[in-house]
């Protein structure tokens, strides 16, 4: 295994509540908005910048940060189903897994941390999806008082609705479980580690299941964009650019979109043929061909 | 974006300030109360506040028109934008007493909302974040701070004038203004988009899955080494085809999907497929 030093990381009061704090905003629904709370705040590997900075390691919590962002690639939660939630992802996990790592003395960036740091945190997001469901359940109680205030024309009260009253919700869907579990988890956490050792199958167990998470997570993607089996071609292209061609994701994006940029092209042009077939002047078989496009 | 202005007809017209001051409301407060009865219903009425009190000053007209909110709403906030927009200019023709009732309102808003959360799920949140933050990530390499950084401006700059943008777009040009998104001109844009998401979200398997086996095989030399010879990287090939067949052809839940990869990898550490000494090397 890895020569890394071994490094008892300790979380004072403060980090708890920053990190806490943190978890209020960037929760689904979260007092960050959703723009810069869910989806920058609430993203893993922003998260890992911002534990990074708390505790005072920002390289190792952006590593730590960036292994369970795979997971979280494409979190969508339509309809407010829910099957992970990103504050305990994010604000827990992170923080959990950058202790972790540093205990078993693992260089942050190799691969054994990456799947020890996805483990812990795919842990905590799907754990934590039951701080999803209480936050939402205890604004019901606010709506409810909204409703009330509404009916009686008290209209500038729906503020303390909206924006102030959901974070007694948060205090105690997202502060006191976050600060609660990072203050004391650490321990738990090293303890529960120290008495496994690295080559039983536990251990073992944990280090492939972190490995075989983020593809879950690139599932979930591929799952709403794959329609029928042509639609895995730009999907096994984008791989074999990165796999064989050793392409950067930065050149991938690039190759991509002059593909796109084809496509479009040619789309456009195929749209334009279908409405002056549509309006009458070109043949039959040109409308045939659009009954299959949606 | 000032043309086509469609001038409202009347003399009333929402004033810039309480059209900003509705756009902020909605920007910050789509979710921030949300529950799994009423979802964005209460974002919806405080981004509508500022406007209704702009058109109407009798404060029970200004509650009644606000009544109107009270029904159901739930899309994805971002694109979203643009209904609350289309309806400021509703009320704005209501208030200016051209035949808008409730039910006109509500249907539009109701019938908008399920195809706008089609489309800002699979590209805002399916295809656009995932973008960027395969590039931020790529920019992360080794810990750096850039591609935190790269994914918070670019995301936010995009997400908040986007929004703005969608948000006046939908106010100044009513239903027309989805026209443009759901119509046959948005259609091979929207395929494009997906195109390049679908492209990266590859290369994001390749580069950031790393499943390896540990087997060696009877006549020496190991089995990652064989299967490296045929493709490379096939291992998180074949389990993210895995996972993609049991969540869409098998309809298994992620959290299962989780649970089945944790018996696999359990099964595969007893057999010695999986192995933690190898994992190391495949960095």
């Amino acid at each position: 295994m890895d020569t890394g030093k071994v490094v008892r990381m300790v979380i004072n009061m403060f980090q708890a509540a920053l990190l806490g704090l943190f978890a209020c905003l960037a929760s689904m629904p979260g007092m960050g908005g959703t723009s810069i709370g869910n989806y920058t705040l609430g993203r893993p590997l922003v998260a890992g910048l911002v534990v990074g900075i708390i505790l005072g390691d920002v390289t190792d919590g952006i590593l730590v940060g960036m292994a369970i962002q795979v997971v979280y690639i494409a979190l969508v939660t339509p309809g407010g189903t829910v099957s992970a939630d990103v504050r305990a992802a994010c604000y827990i996990g992170i923080p959990l897994a950058l202790i972790a790592v540093k205990a078993q003395g693992l260089d942050a960036g190799s691969t054994e941390a990456a799947a020890l740091a996805t483990s812990l945190g795919a842990t905590c997001g799907t754990v934590g999806a039951i701080l999803f469901y209480g936050t939402a359940t205890i604004n019901l109680a606010w709506q409810a008082m909204g409703w009330k205030w509404l009916e009686k024309g008290d209209t500038h009260k729906l503020y303390l609705v909206d924006m102030v009253l959901p974070w007694i919700s948060h205090i105690i869907c997202s502060f006191l479980p976050t600060f609660v579990l990072v203050y004391f988890g650490g321990d738990a956490v090293n303890n529960l580690l120290a008495s496994l050792p690295m080559d039983g199958v536990p251990m073992k167990t944990l280090f492939a299941v972190g490995s075989l998470l983020p593809c879950v997570g690139i599932a979930i993607l591929l799952k709403q964009v794959i329609t029928k089996a042509t639609d895995f071609l730009p999907f096994f292209f984008g791989f074999t650019l990165a796999a064989v061609m050793g392409c950067n994701l930065i050149a991938a994006s690039a190759i991509a979109c002059f593909f796109a940029l084809i496509n479009f092209e040619i789309t456009s042009l195929r749209l334009k043929v279908d409405r002056v077939g549509t309006a009458g002047a070109l043949t039959a078989s040109v409308d045939d061909e659009e009954e299959e496009d949606i | 974006m000032a043309e086509n202005t469609v001038a409202q007809g009347g003399e009333r017209k929402v004033s810039k300030k309480a059209l900003a001051k509705s756009f902020r409301n909605w920007y910050y407060g789509n979710l921030t109360c949300f529950s799994q009865e009423h979802m964005q219903t209460f974002g919806y009425l405080v981004s509508m506040l500022p406007i209704v009190e702009d058109l109407y000053e009798d404060k029970d007209d200004q509650t009644k028109a606000l009544q109107t909110y009270s029904a159901f709403f739930n899309t994805e906030p971002q694109i979203g934008s643009m209904i609350v927009g289309v309806t400021v200019g509703l009320e704005e023709a209501r208030a200016n007493g051209q035949p808008v009732d409730d039910d006109t309102i509500n249907g539009i808003r109701a019938g908008l909302m399920g195809p706008l959360a089609g489309i800002g799920d699979s590209l805002i949140v399916g295809t656009l974040i995932p973008i960027l933050l395969g590039i931020a990530m790529g920019l992360s390499q080794g810990g750096s701070v850039l591609g935190p950084i790269f994914y918070i401006v670019v995301w936010n700059l995009l997400a908040y004038f986007g929004m703005r943008f969608a948000y006046y777009r939908g106010y100044k040009l009513g239903g027309d203004a989805v026209e443009a998104l759901v119509g046959p001109n948005a259609q091979a844009l929207r395929e494009a988009i997906v195109m390049v998401g679908t492209i990266v979200i590859g290369a994001v398997d390749a580069t950031w899955v790393s499943i390896t086996t540990a087997l060696t095989l009877p006549g020496g030399g190991t089995l990652q080494g064989t299967l490296d010879g045929i493709y490379p990287k096939l291992l998180p090939l074949i389990f993210t085809i895995f996972c993609w067949w049991l969540m869409a052809k098998k309809k298994v839940s992620p959290i299962i999907t989780m649970l089945i990869l944790l018996v696999i990898a359990f099964v595969g550490a007893l057999c010695g497929f999986f192995g933690a000494a190898t994992i190391a090397t495949a960095a």
